[in-house]
C-alpha cells in the first residue's frame, strides 16, 4: 500500500512544524525518519494518521485520502504513544477488542499472539496488571503488538526502540525485517537510534525544522554519514550529506 | 456541595436550638447555650471525621519523590510533606461549616472565650489529621481497620443511647473546657504536636521510595467478552466503558452515588407535603433515572482523554462510538427504572411519572448529554482523587442542566397550563418517545459534529 504526501504544511503560529513538498513511500518499502527533537517527525506521522489537521496538502494511504475516508484504518496499524492504548484494560482484553474490530476469531487471535511470545518475553500474556500499570517498555510492547495484530499492510511506529530492553530491541528488529520480506508491509518508523534505523530501513529521510533535507537509500556508509551529520548539527551551519 | 456546607454552617445555631436536651442550664445566654449543646456532639463529630479520613484522605507521599535526589535536607522535605497536609480538603472542609458558625459566635461571646473554643476546635482538626496520617503510614490500609472503627462508633452510640455511658457528657466536659478555661485548648495542640513528631520520626527512618508508596496494585482478573458483544462493535465499546467505570475510582463513585440516589424517592414520595405535587415528582424522577447519565455523561469525552488517539486511529466509527454511549445510558437508566418500580407502593401515578420521565431521559436527555459532554471536553486525569476534583468542569457542564432538568419541567408546565397535570406528564413522555424514535438521526448528527471537531479535541487532549 503506497503512501503519498503532497504540499503538506503544518504550522503552529509562526512556527512551521512540517513543510513537505512531496513524499511518497511505495508499497512494501521500509522507510525510516530521522531528525532531532522538534524536527517534525511525530507531527508528520500524526498528519498521516489524520490526528492533526494540516494547513495545506493532502495525504493518501493506498487509494484513500486519510482526511475524508476511513477505510484506511482497516489496514493501517500504528503506535505513536500511550494515547494509542487503553489504560484501564488488561493487555489481553485490549487485544480482544482490537481483534474484534477487525473481525478476527478467537483462534486467529491466539495464533497471532503466539507469534509475539518471544517479543513479550513472558511479561505481557496472562498478567494481572492493567496496561496503565505496566512499565513504559511493556506498554510499548502492547501498543506495537496491537498495531501488528491484524496483519496490517501499512505499519507506522514512532520511536519503536526507545524504552525497550536490548533483547526486545533485537527481536523487534528481526520481526520488522521479516514483516517486510514475508508480507510486503509498508513500514514507516522514526527513530533516534541511528544504528537500528539504518539496519531495518532501506530508505532514510532526514528531517530538519520540518523539511526534508536528505533522502537516502541505505548503504553501508549511511550510518557513518548520519553520525557525522548529527555530530555537526548546531556547531556550524550543518551541511547536507552528499549521497 | 460546598454551598450546602456553608448553608449548614450559617443555620447550625438555629438547628441546635430546636434539639431538645435535658440537663442543660437554659439560663445561660443563647450563644453559650448553643455552644454547650454543640459540644455534646463534637466527640462524635471528630470520631466520624477520623473514620471519613481513613477512607478518603490521601497521604501526600509521592510529592517529594522528585526531590529525593536533590541536595535538600531530608528533615526539610519531611516538614514540607507534613506541612502540605495542613491544606488537605479534609481539613479545610471543617472551616466551611464552622467559620460561619464561629463568626456568629464571636459577636456574642467574650474574646478570650471565642478564641479559646475556636483554637481548641482547630487544634482538634489537626490532631485528627496527624493521628490519621500516622495511623495510615504505619499500618496498611485495610478494610478490617475501617470496619472495626465503624463498629467502635456504633458501640459508643448504642451505649450512649441506652444511657449506660454518657459520652455526650464526656464530650461536653471536654469541649466546654475550651471556652470556660481557654488555656485547655493547648491540650489538643500538644497532643497534635506529639503526633506530628511521631509522623516525623517515622518518615525520617523511612524516607525511601518503596516505603512511601504503599499502594499495592491489586490483581485484576481477565473479563472476556460478555453478553453485550452480541451487539457488535457498539456492544464491545459499551463493555469497555463498563470496565472503565468499574476500574477507576472517580467514575465508580459516580455509579455508587447513582445507586444511593435510587433511595431518594423514599424521602419525597411518601411525605404529605409533596403528595400530588407532580412538579416535585418529575424533578425527583429526573434525578432517580437520570443521575448517572447527567453525572457521568457530562464528561463524556473527557473520560477518554487519555486514549483518544486510540479511538481516532482504530476502526471505530463515530456513529458506533456515540451509539455505545447511548446504550450505556439506556442500560443504567433502565436498571434504575426497574429498581424503582417498588415506588408504585406510594401510588400508581408515581410509577407513571417515573416512566414518562425515564422515556424523556433516554429519548431527549441522553442526546443532549452526549452533545454537551462533547463540547470543549477537558481531559480527566484518573490518577487524581475524587474529593473536590473540579477537573473537567466547564461551562458546558452547567448548561447541561437546562435541557436535562429544565426541559421536562417546562414541558410539564405547558401541559398544566393547557389542561391538567396528567397532560403535562403525558407530554413529557411523548417528547421522550419522539426523541427515542429519532435516535439514529441524532446520533448521526453527533457523529458528523465530532468528525468536524476531531482535530481540535484530540490536540487539546494531547496538550492538556
Amino acid at each position: 500500500m503506497e503512501i503519498r504526501i503532497k504540499d503538506l504544511t503544518k504550522t503552529y503560529g509562526a512556527y512551521t512544524a512540517v513543510d513537505v513538498k512531496e513524499l511518497s513511500v511505495p508499497s512494501g518499502e521500509s522507510f525510516g525518519l530521522v531528525g532531532n527533537n522538534g524536527a517534525g517527525k511525530t507531527t508528520l506521522f500524526r498528519s498521516i494518521l489524520d490526528l492533526i489537521e494540516p494547513e495545506t496538502g493532502s495525504i493518501q494511504i493506498g487509494d484513500f485520502i486519510t482526511k475524508s475516508a476511513e477505510n484506511w484504518k482497516d489496514f493501517t496499524g500504528s503506535y505513536l504513544d500511550e494515547n494509542f492504548i487503553v489504560g484501564h484494560l488488561l493487555p489481553e482484553e485490549y487485544f480482544d477488542f482490537v481483534a474484534s474490530l477487525h473481525g478476527m476469531s478467537q483462534s486467529d487471535l491466539e495464533l497471532k499472539l503466539a507469534e509475539f511470545e518471544t517479543l513479550f518475553n513472558g511479561e505481557i500474556a496472562g498478567g494481572k496488571k492493567l496496561i496503565r500499570d505496566l512499565s513504559k517498555g511493556n506498554q510499548k510492547k502492547v501498543g506495537i503488538a496491537a498495531a501488528l495484530l491484524f496483519d496490517p499492510a501499512v505499519l507506522i511506529l514512532d520511536e519503536p526502540f526507545a524504552n525497550l530492553d536490548p533483547s526486545t530491541q533485537i527481536r523487534l528488529k528481526d520481526l520488522l525485517k521479516k514483516l517486510k520480506e514475508d508480507k510486503g508491509v509498508t513500514l514507516l518508523i522514526s527513530s533516534h537510534d541511528l544504528q537500528h534505523v539504518t539496519e531495518v530501513c532501506e530508505r532514510i529521510v532526514l528531517l530538519e525544522k520540518g523539511q526534508i533535507i536528505n533522502d537516502i537509500r541505505t548503504s553501508p556508509a549511511t550510518l557513518k554519514d548520519l553520525e557525522d551529520y548529527f555530530a555537526g548539527v548546531g556547531k556550524k551551519e550543518a551541511e547536507p550529506i552528499e549521497k | 456541595m460546598i454551598g450546602m456546607f456553608v448553608v449548614l454552617g450559617v443555620f447550625l445555631d438555629d438547628l441546635l436550638i430546636k434539639i431538645p436536651i435535658d440537663g442543660i442550664d437554659y439560663n445561660t445566654s443563647k450563644e453559650s447555650f448553643v455552644l454547650r449543646k454543640l459540644n455534646r456532639f463534637l466527640l462524635y463529630y471528630f470520631f466520624v471525621d477520623l473514620i471519613m479520613r481513613y477512607f478518603i484522605q490521601k497521604l501526600p507521599a509521592l510529592s517529594v519523590q522528585p526531590f529525593l535526589h536533590l541536595p535538600i535536607r531530608k528533615s526539610k522535605l519531611i516538614h514540607y510533606m507534613l506541612g502540605k497536609s495542613f491544606f488537605s480538603p479534609m481539613n479545610l472542609l471543617h472551616g466551611l461549616v464552622f467559620i460561619p458558625f464561629m463568626l456568629e459566635l464571636f459577636s456574642n461571646l467574650s474574646v478570650t472565650e471565642s478564641i479559646g473554643w475556636s483554637a481548641g476546635f482547630v487544634f482538634m482538626v489537626y490532631l485528627n489529621n496527624f493521628l490519621l496520617t500516622y495511623l495510615k503510614r504505619t499500618s496498611d490500609v485495610d478494610y478490617k481497620v475501617y470496619l472495626s472503627m465503624l463498629f467502635g462508633l456504633v458501640t459508643i452510640v448504642t451505649l450512649d443511647w441506652c444511657d449506660l455511658v454518657d459520652f455526650q457528657e464526656v464530650s461536653a466536659t471536654f469541649f466546654n473546657a475550651f471556652f470556660l478555661q481557654p488555656i485547655t485548648a493547648l491540650v489538643p495542640l500538644l497532643i497534635g504536636l506529639g503526633f506530628y513528631l511521631l509522623n516525623y520520626k517515622y518518615l525520617r527512618a523511612n524516607l525511601y521510595m518503596n516505603r512511601l508508596s504503599k499502594s499495592k496494585k491489586s490483581e485484576i482478573t481477565y473479563v472476556g467478552a460478555g453478553v453485550l458483544s452480541r451487539f457488535g462493535v457498539v456492544g464491545r465499546l459499551t463493555e469497555l466503558e463498563f470496565k472503565f467505570i468499574w476500574r477507576n475510582k472517580r467514575p465508580r463513585s459516580v455509579l455508587l452515588i447513582t445507586i444511593l440516589f435510587l433511595g431518594y424517592g423514599l424521602l419525597v414520595f411518601p411525605t404529605d407535603e409533596y403528595s400530588g405535587n407532580y412538579l416535585m415528582d418529575i424533578l425527583f424522577s429526573v434525578i432517580i433515572t437520570g443521575m448517572f447519565m447527567l453525572n457521568y455523561g457530562q464528561y463524556l469525552l473527557g473520560w477518554e482523554g487519555m486514549h483518544f488517539d486510540h479511538i481516532l486511529t482504530r476502526k471505530v466509527s463515530f456513529k458506533d462510538y456515540y451509539m455505545s454511549k447511548f446504550m450505556l445510558f439506556t442500560i443504567v437508566s433502565g436498571a434504575a427504572m426497574i429498581l424503582s418500580i417498588p415506588y408504585a407502593y406510594f401510588g400508581w401515578e408515581i410509577l407513571l411519572v417515573l416512566f414518562s420521565v425515564f422515556l424523556f431521559n433516554i429519548g431527549v436527555g441522553s442526546h443532549c448529554t452526549m452533545f454537551f459532554g462533547s463540547l470543549n471536553p477537558k481531559k480527566i486525569d484518573l490518577s487524581q482523587g475524587t474529593v473536590f476534583n473540579w477537573q473537567g468542569v466547564g461551562a458546558a457542564q452547567f448548561l447541561l442542566i437546562i435541557p436535562v432538568m429544565g426541559l421536562p419541567l417546562g414541558l410539564f408546565g405547558i401541559g398544566v397550563i393547557f389542561g391538567s397535570p396528567h397532560l403535562g406528564v403525558a407530554i413529557v413522555g411523548i417528547a421522550g418517545l419522539i426523541g427515542l424514535i429519532g435516535t439514529k438521526l441524532w446520533i448521526s448528527l453527533l457523529a458528523k459534529w465530532l468528525t468536524a471537531q476531531r482535530y481540535k479535541i484530540s490536540s487539546d487532549f494531547r496538550s492538556q
